[in-house]
């Protein structure tokens, strides 16, 4: 191939290659960045290289950061949590919570299932958010904690692919909850075993699987929703 | 950790462990470290490309795909992304410091999660850069870690513009072609 011909080269996949190379000035990486948000397969080009050219890495020595990073980035991390506004969330999960039961509660019932309605008190709940802070899910312990509702709180494309709800308690692997509807919201019975594991502070994740849910036991998709459960 | 699980901490972070971030931070943070410092040659800008960089993983953890990349390439992506922004934003005083001084090197073996690819991986792509003219082969190289435009690239190989561009985008066809055999 003559050096005419690469550099006539207009091929996505090459500007993919130029990207993740580092070569492109800045305002040909916002263009490309936009571009990448229109055709998603530019994204796997992307993800080609980074993984093929990331081994170079390996040849950088590790340097220390100096301590007061981690302390930094916890701080940074702290004060974006307070700015949220723990208090006006709570009390908008609170009402969103009950609305939500009763709307699951009656969906299954129109089915034909005979529900636990949760109560309006219940203990746990969690919002399961994506990391972009999009709502996703809303999921709530009944009083007995014996059983889980999850509704979705926004509409999720899965493509031939399901949902599964995992447990993760302080300290624990991913536990399996089983899988969720992406449209409607579904009440869960939870197994004996992971009842005591459900408490205060553990996370519930959902996250992309192949049919018939993770074939490993663990999840294998990304994790589009997660959150901790909080008592009300 | 075994290997098949080294996603698992990225997983809890995506779950909102702070714990977890911070052990993910020590695991980690002196590989990306040297990642922003060779691209941006500047203690305090890669101190604080560093820390954006963690509070990214933080906010993003949940969109990583174990079925797309492995987990410290997703970090080094991020690493380096951030830290080619910064260098192109113009922020960076120009770099003065020779290429092999840098700052005191960690003592500590990293472990699992900082260790890159296998080196089968490792090995592939050093033949594939092996069969490019040498030349082509060093600008690669150094594009990849220092993290230089074409404009630069082209100034510290002493060669016209267009001549790098085509050597790049040759290199990219032919290491793409030697990586599929």
């Amino acid at each position: 191939m003559s050096d005419e011909q690469a550099t006539g080269s207009s091929d996505a996949a090459l500007v993919a290659g130029e990207y993740v190379l580092g070569v492109l000035s800045a305002a040909e990486r916002r263009a490309f960045e936009a571009r990448m948000v229109r055709e998603p397969a530019l994204r796997t080009e992307v993800e080609y290289w980074e993984q093929r050219l990331g081994v170079l890495a390996s040849e950088l020595k590790p340097i220390d950061p100096p301590p007061e990073i981690w302390a930094n980035i916890d701080t940074a991390l702290t004060e974006k949590a307070a700015r949220s506004g723990l208090w006006q969330n709570l009390a908008f999960w609170r009402w969103a919570t009950v609305g939500s039961a009763a709307v699951a509660a009656a969906s299954l019932l129109a089915l034909g299932y005979t529900v636990h309605i949760p109560t309006p008190n219940a203990p746990l709940i969690a919002k399961l958010e994506s990391t972009a802070g999009q709502p996703g899910f809303i999921a709530a312990i009944d009083s007995a904690g014996a059983g889980l509702t999850v509704v979705p709180a926004a509409a999720t494309e899965v493509n031939q692919r399901v949902l599964q709800l995992w447990l993760i308690a302080p300290g624990d692997h991913p536990r399996s909850l089983g899988l969720i509807e992406p449209g409607r919201p579904i009440h869960i019975n939870l197994p004996a075993d992971l009842m005591q594991r459900v408490a205060a502070q553990a996370t519930l994740a959902v996250s992309v699987e192949p049919p018939g849910g993770s074939p490993t036991g663990l999840p294998t998709g990304p994790v589009i929703a997660s959150g901790k459960l909080t008592k009300l | 950790m075994p290997p098949a699980n080294n996603w698992l901490p990225l997983w809890r972070v995506a779950g909102g462990d702070r714990g977890a971030l911070r052990l993910l931070y020590r695991d980690t943070s002196a590989k990306l470290f040297a990642v922003c410092m060779r691209i941006l040659r500047d203690e305090g800008e890669a101190e604080d490309v560093l820390q954006d960089v963690y509070i990214t993983v933080w906010r993003r953890a949940g969109t990583f795909d174990p079925g797309r990349a492995s987990p410290i390439t997703w970090l080094v992506a991020i690493a380096r992304n951030q830290s080619i922004d910064r260098l192109r934003s113009g922020a960076v005083a120009k770099r003065m410091q020779a290429i092999d001084e840098a700052p005191e090197v960690s003592d500590n073996a990293p472990i699992a999660l900082a260790q890159l690819e296998s080196s089968q991986e490792r090995q592939r792509l050093m033949d594939c850069l092996g069969e490019l003219e040498p030349r082509h082969a060093i600008a690669v190289r150094s594009a990849f870690l220092e993290g230089d435009a074409y404009d630069e690239l082209a100034r510290q190989m002493n060669i016209p513009l267009g001549t790098m561009k085509s050597w790049i985008r040759r290199s990219l066809l032919r290491l793409r072609a030697c990586l599929e055999r």
